[in-house]
This record gives C-alpha cells, sequence and structure tokens, in this order.
C-alpha cells in the first residue's frame, strides 16, 4: 500500500475540467478541446500507475492522512488503485477520449442547444466513475455513486421537452431508490456488523472478503445476508437488473453519445462493477458460500443462486424483448440490459474461471456496444433514422458505419474473433466445472447468444443484403405477441387471406382494394403490379407518401385486433405497418430518402470526428478477442482474481471449489 | 373521592381552569374570546404553581427587620418568582395579541372566525 | 478563566440592549436599524467564536446571574451542544442581513424585533434553568409573532395570531411540565434536576411532567400533527423574515427538547420510562413521512419548504426517540449535525426563494420554470442545497442522515431505520420537482403585464421583462432590487453546507466529551 496522488488526480482532472469548459463556453473548438485533453490527461495518470498496479503495489489516497480531516467518524474518504479499480478506470477513461471527439462530432452535426452543460456534465461523469472505480471503501464508493446519478440526469434530461423530463424523472427515482435507499442501508447494516466485531467496524474493501465481516457473519447471518441482497440490489438497478431495469430504455432518450459511453459502459458497468466489489471485496466467495438460505422445501440455497437467477432470467427476457424493439437504441439497450447480466451472472457463479470471463466481459461488452451505439447515433446525424425497419438498404449509404456494426453485433453474440468470445468462453467453463444446477446457467448462455443473432442479424442484413424497395417482412416487430391468431388456425374467413405463396391475385385485390381505400391517396395505377402489389413490396418513389401516412397511422393504431380485420390497414404483412410498441415516434422525417440511399464512400458518409472513434473502438474490439493478455484486460482480470482466491491462475483450474473457498477464508 | 375534592380542591380547579381555557380557544368564534381562552389557561397554570407552593402556616418570605426567636417556617420565595415572571410573560403576549387582533379587524371589519375564513376565501 | 464566563451573560443582554437603540436613534435619524443590526450580529458572532474556542479545547463554560447559589439562582452553561447551536444562530443572524439590506423588511421596529429574537435564541441555547428556558421561549415567540405579522397586507396577522394562539397553549404546556416537575423535586436547574429527578418520590409526576413538556415541544418544532402555524408562518412571512425563524427558531426548540431529554431527564431514566422512547419515535417517524408527502403538493415554494422543515425536524425528533430507545451514542451524535447542518440548509433555501420572489415575483413552483437560465447562480445554489437536503453526499444533509441511521440500526429499531432510507426517496420528490423546473422546463410566456410599470423601492430601472417573467408581480418585482451580497450570501450557505459535508469526524471529535458525558 503506497500513498500516492494519482488516484485522487485522475479523479479531480476531469473535474478541473469541467470549470474550463463552463469557463470557455463562448468557444467551442477550445472547450472540446479541453474535453479531450482531460480524458487523455486521466488515461495518462491511470496508464502510469498500470504497470505497478499489475506487480502488486497498491496505492492510495486517503483525506484522513493528507489533510488530517476525517469524513465521518471512523471512516475516511480513500481512493485506491489496486487491479479492480485500474480495471474499470482504464476501460473509461480510454473510451471517453474517443467519446469526446465523437460527441463533438454528434452535437455539431445536430446542432443541439445546451453543449456546453453537456460537456460539463459528461466531464463530471467521467469523474464519477472513476471515482467509483477508484473508491477504497463502501462509503467512499456510495459518495461517487450518487454523484454519478446526479451528473448524469442533466444528460438525460438533456432535450428539455416532455418525454425528455420523464425519462430523467424515471431515472432519478430509479437511481437515487437504489443508491440512497438500497445502498445506504447496506452499508449501514456492513459498519453495524463489523462494528460487533473486536477487529473495529470497517467498510475497506479487500480483495477476498472484510475479514472482520466474515466473522460478524457467523454470528449475525440474518442480517448478513440481508445485508448483501441489499448491496446487491443497490448497485442491480444501475446495473439493470430485472425488474429494476426499466429506467435504461427510457434514457435513450438521451444523446447518443450519453446512451454510448454512460448507458452502456460508465453507468451501467459501474453498477456491474459495484456488484464485483460486492462479491469480490466485501463478501468474498467464502462467506457467501458459508452463508446458505434456508428455502423452505428446497433445503439449503447458497446466497449466490437468487443473484444468479435473476441474472439468468434479466438476460433470457431482455433478449426476447430486444427482438421486438423497432427503435435502434431501444434495442440496443434491451441488448446491454441482457449483456449486463452476463456480468452478473458469472460473478455470481462464484467460480474462479466464470469470474474471469464475467470480469473481462465488461471491457468486451463496453468496446461492442460503444461501436454499436456510435453507429446508431452517426446513422441518426447523418439519416436521421432511428427504425430498424426504416432502414432497408442504409449499407450503401453507410458502408464503414455498418460494417462496424457488424463487428459489434458479432461482439455481443460471442463470435469470435470479437472479444464477446473470450469471456462466453471462460464463463461456460466456469459454469461447466460448478456442474449440478449450475448447468441451466451455462443453457443459458447459450440460448442468449442465439437470440442474440436473432436480433442482431437482422439489422446487419437489412442493411447490406436488402434495398429499399425490396426487403423483408419482420413479423416479430410487426404483430402482437404470441403471433397472430390466424397463424394458429383461426377461423374460416381468415383463411382466405393467408397465402404463403403470394395467393391468387382475387385475394390480394379484396385487401388491398379495402387498404387503398383506407389509404390516403387515390392513386390510379397504370400496371396491374402497381394496382395489386405483392407481399413484400413496398416503399418505392410513387408509396414514399402512403408509406410514411400509413406508418404514422399504424403507430398509434392498435394492432392488438388486426387478426380478424381484414380490411385493416397493414398491407398484409409488409413492414411499414409496424407498430413501435409505444416507442415515441418524434422522428417522422426517418428513412430512406426519395430515391433512395445515396451510395456513399466510407471516408465520405459522415464527419471524421464520428467515423475515426467508430473504427478505432470497433478495431479494439477485435483487437480484445484476438489478443486478450496482449492488450492487458484478461491479465488484470486474471490478477484480480488470483488476489481473490490467494493462489496462481493456472492452479486455479484444478482444484475443486470447496478447497478453493476454504482457501480464501485461510 | 371527597376528600380528594375538599383537600386538593385548588387542583381539581386547576384542570377546571385548563378545560375551560381550551374550550374557549377552540369553541369560540370571537378572536377576541379565544385571546381570553388562552389568558385563561395561563392564569390556570399560576393557580397550579400557587397551590403546590402554599404552606400551611407558612410566613412570607421576606427577611424580618430584628432576628427571629426559633425557628420560622417560610415559603420558598421560588414559585413565586416564577409566577410573577409568568404573569408578565402572559402580558406580553396577550398585548401583542390584541394588536394583532386590532390590525385584523382593521383590515377585514370582523372579529368573527368564521367570517373571517369566508372573507380571506374570497380574497 | 474569568472573563470568559462573562461573555454568556453578555451574549444574551447585549442584542436586548442595542434592541432599544433603532427605536431610540430612530427618533433623530432614519434608517439606523440595519447598521445596529449588522453591528451588533457581527459582535455577537466574534463573542460566540471566541466562546467556542474555549468549549471546545477546555470544557463547559457557565456562569451564575448576580452570583446567586443555583439552588434559587439562574445559571447559563455552554458545553460543546449548546456553543454549536449558539455559533448556528449568531451565523444566520449575521447572514440573513446580507439580504434584508435591501430586499427585507424596512423600519426600525424591524430591526428591534430582529435582535429581539436573536436574544432570545441565545438565551434559549445558553440558559441552565428549566423555567428561565420558558421565559426565553416566550421571548422567541414573541419576537417571531411580530416579525411574522410584519408581512405586508392582512394574512401576515391571521397567520401570525394563528401561530400566537397555538405558541402560548404550546408554551403554557412546557410550563405544567416544569410545574409538576418543580413540585416533585423543588428545583429548576437543569444539572441539579439530573440528579434530583432519579431520586424523585413522585415518579408519577415526573412523568406527567415530562408528557406535558413533549406535546410543548412538539408543537413548537412543528411536528404533525400539531404543525399547522408553521406553513402559514413561514409563507406570510416576509420574504426577509422567513430565513431567519425557519433556520433558527425551531431549531432553538429542538435544541431545549434536546437539552431536557438528555441533561434535565437523562437518557437511562427515560429509558426506563414506559412509552417515552415509542412516543417521541413514533411522533418523529409520522411527521418525516407526513411532512414529505403534504410537501409534494404543494403549488407554493416557500409552504413546500415549510412542509419540508416538518418532516426534517421528524428526523431530529426520531434521533431524540432511537436515543432514549437504544442509548445511542450515534444518534444524539445525528441529531445534532442534522440540527445545525438543517438550519444552514433552510436559510439558504428561503433565501434563494426570496431573491427570486424579489426580482420576479416568482412564488409558485411553476413560476420558477427556466430561473437556472436567468439566475444560475441562484439556480445553482438552490440545487446545491435542495441535494444537500436530500441527502446526497458529500453534504452535511448525508452526514447528519448517516449517524442517525447508523444510530437506529446499532440500536435495532428497524421501522426507524426504513423511514430514515425512505426519507431519502421522498425528500427527492419535491426537491427533484423544483429542479427539473429550474433547468429543464422552459420559461412561461415572456414579458409580464405591469414589469415596465413597477417601482424598485430603491429608485432602479425597471427592466424586468427579459424573458423572464412570473404571472404575478408581488409589489416591486425587478431584477435590480437583487444586490450581489444577496446573491453571494446564498452561494455562501450552498458552500458551507457542502463543505460541512467533509465535517462529519469533525463534528464527532468536537461533541464527543458532551456524549460521554450524557452516556454514563
Amino acid at each position: 500500500m503506497v500513498a500516492d496522488l494519482r488516484p485522487l488526480a485522475a479523479v479531480l482532472v476531469s473535474a478541473v475540467a469541467i470549470v474550463l469548459i463552463v469557463a470557455s463556453h463562448r468557444r467551442p473548438n477550445l472547450r472540446e478541446g479541453w474535453s479531450v485533453l482531460a480524458a487523455l490527461a486521466k488515461f495518462g495518470i491511470i496508464v502510469s500507475m498500470l504497470p505497478a498496479v499489475m506487480d502488486g503495489t497498491v496505492f492510495r489516497w486517503s483525506l484522513a492522512e493528507s489533510t488530517g480531516i476525517q469524513f465521518l467518524a471512523g471512516i475516511d474518504f480513500a481512493l485506491r488503485a489496486d487491479p479492480l479499480g485500474i480495471f474499470f478506470a482504464l476501460l473509461a477513461s480510454f473510451l471517453w477520449i474517443f467519446t469526446s471527439f465523437y460527441a463533438t462530432g454528434y452535437m455539431r452535426g445536430l446542432d443541439e442547444h445546451s453543449q456546453t452543460r453537456f460537456f460539463a456534465s459528461f466531464a463530471a461523469s467521467l469523474s464519477a466513475a472513476v471515482g467509483i472505480a477508484f473508491a477504497a471503501n463502501l462509503v467512499t464508493i456510495f459518495v461517487f455513486y450518487e454523484l454519478l446519478s446526479l451528473v448524469t440526469y442533466p444528460l438525460v434530461a438533456h432535450n428539455e421537452d416532455n418525454e425528455a423530463r420523464i425519462a430523467g424523472r424515471k431515472y432519478l427515482t430509479y437511481t437515487f431508490f437504489g443508491g440512497g435507499v438500497f445502498l445506504l442501508a447496506g452499508t449501514v447494516l456492513i459498519y453495524w456488523l463489523t462494528s460487533l466485531v473486536s477487529s473495529g467496524p470497517t467498510l475497506a474493501f479487500e480483495a477476498g472478503g472484510i475479514e472482520a465481516l466474515a466473522t460478524a457473519a457467523q454470528a449475525e447471518p440474518v442480517y448478513a445476508q440481508a445485508a448483501f441482497f441489499l448491496l446487491i440490489a443497490g448497485f442491480g438497478v444501475k446495473a439493470a437488473l430485472m425488474p429494476l431495469h426499466s429506467w435504461l430504455a427510457d434514457a435513450m432518450v438521451a444523446p447518443t453519445p450519453v446512451s454510448g459511453l454512460l448507458h452502456a459502459v460508465a453507468v451501467v458497468k459501474s453498477g456491474a462493477f459495484g456488484i464485483a466489489r460486492v462479491i469480490l471485496e466485501v463478501f468474498g466467495p467464502g462467506l457467501i458460500r458459508d452463508l446458505p438460505l434456508d428455502v423452505p422445501g428446497i433445503g439449503e440455497v447458497g446466497l449466490n443462486i437468487p443473484v444468479a437467477i435473476v441474472a439468468a432470467f434479466t438476460l433470457t427476457a431482455a433478449s426476447i424483448i430486444a427482438m421486438r424493439k423497432d427503435h435502434l437504441k431501444r434495442r440496443l439497450a434491451y441488448s446491454t440490459t441482457a449483456q449486463l447480466s452476463y456480468i452478473v451472472l458469472g460473478l455470481s457463479m462464484l467460480h474462479p474461471y466464470a469470474m474471469v470471463g464475467a470480469l473481462f466481459h465488461i471491457p468486451a461488452h463496453a468496446f461492442a456496444k460503444l461501436t454499436l451505439f456510435f453507429c446508431a447515433g452517426s446513422i441518426h446525424v447523418e439519416t436521421h433514422t432511428d427504425y430498424i425497419s426504416e432502414m432497408a438498404g442504409i449499407g450503401k449509404r453507410m458502408p464503414l458505419t455498418m460494417a462496424a456494426f457488424t463487428v459489434g453485433a458479432a461482439g455481443m453474440a460471442g463470435l469470435p474473433p470479437v472479444a464477446g468470445f473470450v469471456s462466453k468462453f471462460y464463463m461456460l467453463i466456469g459454469a461447466g466445472y460448478m456442474g449440478g444446477e449450475y448447468w441451466l446457467f451455462a443453457g443459458a448462455l447459450l440460448l442468449s447468444a442465439v437470440l442474440n443473432v436473432a436480433y442482431f442479424w437482422p439489422v446487419v442484413y437489412t442493411a447490406f443484403f436488402e434495398s429499399e424497395d425490396r426487403h423483408d417482412a419482420k413479423p416479430l416487430l410487426e404483430f402482437p405477441r404470441g403471433g397472430v391468431l390466424r397463424s394458429y388456425g383461426g377461423t374460416d374467413s381468415d383463411d382466405d387471406h393467408v397465402a404463403a405463396d403470394g395467393g391468387d391475385p382475387t385475394d390480394r385485390a379484396e385487401t388491398t382494394d379495402a387498404t387503398d381505400a383506407e389509404s390516403a391517396d387515390e392513386e390510379e395505377f397504370e400496371y396491374a403490379v402497381d394496382k395489386y402489389p405483392s407481399d413484400h413490396t413496398t416503399a418505392d418513389g410513387a408509396d414514399a407518401t402512403s408509406h410514411s401516412a400509413d406508418a404514422r397511422a399504424s403507430e398509434t393504431g392498435d394492432h392488438a385486433d388486426d387478426d380478424d380485420a381484414p380490411g385493416h390497414d397493414d398491407h398484409g404483412d409488409a413492414v411499414d405497418a409496424v407498430d413501435h410498441h409505444g416507442d415515441h415516434d418524434d422522428h417522422l422525417t426517418g428513412g430512406p430518402p426519395a430515391d433512395g440511399w445515396q451510395r456513399r464512400s466510407p471516408f465520405a458518409e459522415s464527419t471524421w470526428l464520428m467515423l475515426a472513434p467508430i473504427a478505432v473502438i470497433a478495431t479494439g474490439a477485435i483487437v480484445l478477442g484476438i489478443g486478450p493478455d496482449y492488450a492487458v484486460f484478461l491479465e488484470l482480470a486474471t490478477r484480480i482474481v488470483e488476489g481473490v482466491f490467494g493462489m496462481p491462475f493456472e492452479e486455479l483450474g484444478g482444484v475443486p471449489l470447496d478447497e478453493l473457498v476454504t482457501e480464501v477464508n485461510d | 373521592m371527597i376528600d380528594l375534592l375538599t383537600s386538593h380542591y385548588t387542583y381539581v380547579l386547576l384542570f377546571v381552569l385548563l378545560g375551560l381555557g381550551i374550550y374557549m380557544v377552540i369553541a369560540s368564534e370571537n378572536l377576541v374570546k379565544k385571546l381570553i381562552g388562552v389568558n385563561l389557561f395561563q392564569t390556570a397554570i399560576f393557580l397550579f404553581f400557587i397551590s403546590m407552593a402554599y404552606i400551611e402556616g407558612g410566613s412570607a418570605p421576606i427577611v424580618p427587620h430584628e432576628g427571629v426567636p426559633g425557628e420560622v417556617m417560610v415559603a420558598s420565595p421560588l414559585p413565586q418568582v416564577i409566577v410573577l415572571t409568568a404573569i408578565v410573560v402572559g402580558i406580553a403576549l396577550t398585548a401583542v395579541g390584541l394588536a394583532l387582533i386590532i390590525r385584523i379587524y382593521a383590515e377585514y371589519g370582523t372579529l368573527r372566525e368564521d367570517t373571517l375564513r369566508e372573507v380571506r376565501a374570497d380574497e | 478563566m474569568s472573563s470568559i464566563d462573562l461573555l454568556l451573560p453578555l451574549l444574551i443582554a447585549v442584542p436586548i440592549i442595542t434592541a432599544t437603540l433603532p427605536i431610540a436613534l430612530g427618533l433623530r435619524y432614519d434608517r439606523t436599524g440595519w447598521s445596529v443590526a449588522a453591528l451588533t450580529t457581527t459582535g455577537l458572532l466574534a463573542g460566540a467564536l471566541a466562546l467556542a474556542s474555549v468549549v471546545y479545547t477546555d470544557g463547559p463554560v457557565s456562569h451564575t446571574l448576580g452570583g446567586y447559589p443555583i439552588e434559587y439562582g439562574i445559571q447559563l452553561v455552554a458545553d460543546e451542544f449548546s456553543t454549536l447551536i449558539t455559533l448556528l444562530v449568531t451565523t444566520v443572524a449575521t447572514g440573513v442581513l446580507a439580504y434584508t439590506r435591501r430586499g427585507g423588511p424596512r423600519g426600525n421596529t424591524f430591526y428591534t424585533a430582529y435582535l429581539l429574537l436573536v436574544a432570545g435564541l441565545l438565551g434559549i441555547s445558553l440558559t441552565g434553568d428549566v423555567f428561565n428556558l420558558f421565559v426565553f421561549l416566550e421571548i422567541t415567540s414573541i419576537a417571531t409573532y411580530a416579525l411574522v405579522a410584519s408581512g405586508d397586507g392582512p394574512e401576515a396577522a391571521v397567520a401570525s395570531l394563528q401561530y400566537l394562539i397555538l405558541g402560548t397553549v404550546a408554551a403554557s404546556m412546557y410550563l405544567i411540565g416544569v410545574a409538576f416537575v418543580f413540585m416533585a423535586t423543588g428545583t429548576l436547574n437543569m444539572i441539579e434536576l439530573a440528579d434530583a429527578i432519579p431520586a424523585a418520590e413522585r415518579p408519577v409526576l415526573i412523568r406527567a411532567g415530562f408528557a406535558f413538556i413533549v406535546v410543548g415541544f412538539a408543537v413548537k418544532v412543528a411536528q404533525w400533527p400539531l404543525h399547522t402555524w408553521q406553513p402559514s408562518a413561514y409563507q406570510r412571512a416576509p420574504d426577509g423574515v422567513t430565513p431567519l425563524i425557519a433556520a433558527l427558531v425551531s431549531t432553538a426548540s429542538a435544541y431545549a427538547f434536546g437539552r431536557v431529554i438528555v441533561t434535565v431527564f437523562g437518557v437511562d431514566y427515560l429509558a426506563a420510562m414506559p412509552n417515552a422512547a415509542s412516543i417521541v419515535v413514533t411522533v418523529g417517524c409520522v411527521s418525516v413521512l407526513a411532512g414529505t408527502i403534504l410537501a409534494v403538493i404543494q403549488t407554493e415554494v416557500k409552504r413546500m419548504l415549510a412542509y419540508s422543515s416538518v418532516s426534517q425536524f421528524g428526523l431530529v425528533i426520531a434521533a431524540y426517540g432511537v436515543v432514549i430507545a437504544g442509548s445511542s451514542e450515534t444518534a444524539l451524535i445525528g441529531a445534532i449535525v442534522h440540527l445545525v447542518g438543517h438550519g444552514l440548509l433552510k436559510a439558504g433555501l428561503f433565501l434563494a426563494a426570496a431573491v427570486v420572489a424579489t426580482s420576479y415575483g416568482a412564488r409558485t413552483v411553476d413560476e420558477y420554470a427556466g430561473l437556472a437560465r436567468e439566475r444560475p447562480f441562484v439556480a445553482g445554489s438552490m440545487a446545491v442545497l435542495l441535494l444537500v437536503l436530500v441527502g446526497v453526499p458529500p453534504g452535511v444533509g448525508f452526514v447528519g442522515k448517516w449517524y442517525i441511521a447508523l444510530g437506529a440500526v446499532q440500536s435495532e429499531l428497524w421501522p426507524v431505520a426504513a423511514v430514515i432510507f425512505l426519507s431519502t426517496m421522498l425528500t427527492l420528490a419535491y426537491a427533484a420537482r423544483l429542479l427539473e423546473k429550474m433547468y429543464f422546463t422552459p420559461p412561461l410566456s415572456v414579458g409580464s403585464a405591469d414589469a415596465p410599470g413597477s417601482i424598485a423601492t430603491d429608485g432602479g430601472t425597471a427592466d424586468a421583462d427579459d424573458g423572464f417573467a412570473g404571472t404575478s408581480t408581488h409589489g416591486n418585482a425587478t431584477p435590480d432590487a437583487v444586490s450581489i451580497g444577496m446573491i453571494a450570501i446564498v452561494v455562501g450557505f450552498a458552500l458551507a453546507a457542502v463543505a460541512l459535508g467533509f465535517a462529519g469526524g469533525t463534528f464527532a471529535d468536537l461533541l464527543e466529551p458532551f456524549i460521554t458525558e450524557v452516556f454514563n
């Protein structure tokens, strides 16, 4: 433990930048320059500590030691750069460098208001995120956790319209409930429990678990279990564990750099990071094994099992929900929800391999998801398109972006050589080692990989392999849950309208006559092909207006009863009649222009401010996948797990888990 | 019961006065009467102090001019001081209350609480 | 030291004497009030600091008035708890003057009442005699009634009268309690009572006395359901008066309640008294919940902040209950810290509301829309103060809440702990409403009907129509009516609230001698 100012410096660099950003509000280039400079400085400070931390040194800065001020009686306000902390801080600061360029491009591309407030809040959020990373005890992490909720609120409510305000309210409610109520309650409980033991009240993180807590938990197991669940719930709100996840989808009203860095990397990862701290360094795997729950009827259930079950449920349910989202950012939000539960699941499986997988998933997911969000943002800036159903053929217009999107999607699904594969691999091995009921969790992981493909592949496919005037129907988006009634058989009248091979012209005529009668414009078509369009033909030049009119009409329409309303204006199975299931349709200008997407070269599709970060981060995702230890994160993850279990990583695989955790207790 | 009444009649009277005072505060419509009720309440408390300090056969707590043979039972001066101070406090409160009532009357033209409520609601 | 204990009667006597000066000098000169008040409060602040430097290093200081023995004399005592309150009183009294110079009620009689109020508050903090406490409570109350009634219009008088009637009944209840205790023990001195009460022959009298005292203080500290005087009084009082009374009057009453609990009756005795702890805890917890619920539904900002006071004092009273029920030292530290912290926060918040009302006539939550653009510093300070009130760390609100919650958990009083943790969310409900309106809601329609015609009392130009206007103006609402000093004091309170957030350990250290004395 070496006393060093650098953890504090890393946190404060961007706090200082806030002042500079606000001061230079009249000179945008200078203001953005401060953001970039702060990001580089922060990354530099953290990297300078990296070699020593990898060798085992821990840097510590404490308010009491430097100034003599005790934050609270018996509790110090301290920052500590240990392997787990530097892991998260490195990730956040590295990605911020590129996000600041991207954000500049994004905000200028949309000519957004209140840019100073935006960049200042962004700098503050990164300051708080690094503070969470380097926090040395539960109170310090609580302080920065609450500050993070606070400074990200202006970013969520940035648009200042009604939708943004509602989303902001929801955001504040959820995060303050998680932080101010659950987390504080858990922290107070732990302080009280550790004060019952002679080694004194302590809240400081210790690799492998707080010793005093382990002793106290023998005397008061119920309270220790309650504290565990309170802490997990408190951090779980930010980590979007169900049922505390619904703030995340609504927070997508924020500008995309916010959704990207914060709601895919900093904020939600800080929740996952907090859970990692709780499992690894407050309770420790040993104590968790020693505090089984007594479930009537089933017997003893490990304390980690409920958490693992919630995580497994979240990742499956969120993936299924994501398949039905047409709004790209919301789909990505539900994907984030699911992917974060990977991390929680891996951590709660308690096996070292699963933990390494979970920890490595933090940067793996971060790189891939950030790429995806950056792509979504640049699509929004360049074409104002937010809905997948309008993105057919967009690969022509934005080749680089969609290529990067493919890379990111592959990372999410866990396809080698992208980084997501490595983490999933480790987690599956870990689940295998645990055996028994843990096979269920392995199954959930595999299922979710399939589901990931199911909701990302359509986007890639529709961008590259379809075109604006010829694209397939998307029943997942368009039909109600469970499918249309007539696909189950239904009544006779419905049968007439189901024609899997395209049907007879007379059938077609009936439906389209009725729909044409309802549609806004009565156009005279010269050719029968136009008059009686087939299944998959939708928007093309002349029909562009009716397309958007129908899309608008169907937005507010209720599609629950479209199965027995043959005259209903949904053009059979056409995708332009997608019900956006409550997603707010505020961009009526989305979709391809009248004569289709304009073909652009990868270097001319958007500004370099946005393209360069996209390219770099997508490459980073691949690099992490190909050479994970070379890229430092895997080595750090193994180092962390070694610290928790107290033995070199190579030996960890051979030792059964029960022996491992008793090793920890010793 | 009767015994209690005859020997501690002052305390009984105390609670009767307290009750009367509170009742006047709550139930009177007229603001001045409410203030009188408060006064009555305070007076009851003075009575409480006096009755607890009363000593049968005690003399006033004043140092006599010449020496006194033997022991003299003297009533404690402390409660008397308390009551005097409390009376002064009560006077000050009554004065402020009456000044406020005069102002309310000047502004609203009524001293009745229900009329006051209606007039204020109209504003 | 012989001279330092003279400071105690001086701290009380000087403002009483100088209170006569504005009226006396007013016969000859105009507008002497503010200067007299400013000089006096600054002097008092210096005195309080000097006193603090002695008390926190050497221990409590006491002084017997007139040299009479304490069996029937009056003793003034300054220990660690009372010195903290004295510092709060003098600081806020000095700070609010920065506002009233330009914004507050004018007139020499106003400053007379101001100084009398300060004298009464210092008397409450420094007295060591239970009856003397009653007298100073009433002095404070009378000055408060006069100050509240000094607002424009008849509504202030009605609010003041309601407060007067309730406040007098409350003080009388307290006096009945004192009478019972006196009847049982024969002494009025707090330190003597500490020994005499456990030794009393008739404990039933002590219990009755405590019950009456609790009721009396519940009204004075405005706990539910006896709080009804507070919202109207805070709302109708002039804008310069509300910070003073909101920060100090209920705080001093809560201090007095705490003093009665820990010094006069003693924690052990009250713990043994059946139902004492549960009543205090219940009143506190219910006030926390009721206060926040009532605050959320308010439209008028000052009224909302008044209900917020109800709930914050509920936290303090609940903490007192935890002190009794669990002999919890941490809860006592928490109660004291929260008392001081809340005083600073409410002073800052009401001053900010006053600045906004003076410059834009905005008094309801809806009228605050878009304030951040027009008044960045005031809106920023208000945001900081509201967040510290919610309990966001680092801030003095968090420190108080931490200690109180820790005390509740240590005493294993789980419902109380749950209420304290939930109070964060409940406070957030009304704080976030105001924050959202100030920052993320576009301003109301530009240009109010009467802005060009309004007159500024200091002769300033009337140009209140640049993009932000409340839909109603109360008299002279122009942005120029706000001086730099007014904004500076608001920012100052906000910074102090955050700075004290790091002083959690310092508070515990300063109060430690007091705590050890209380608990053994």
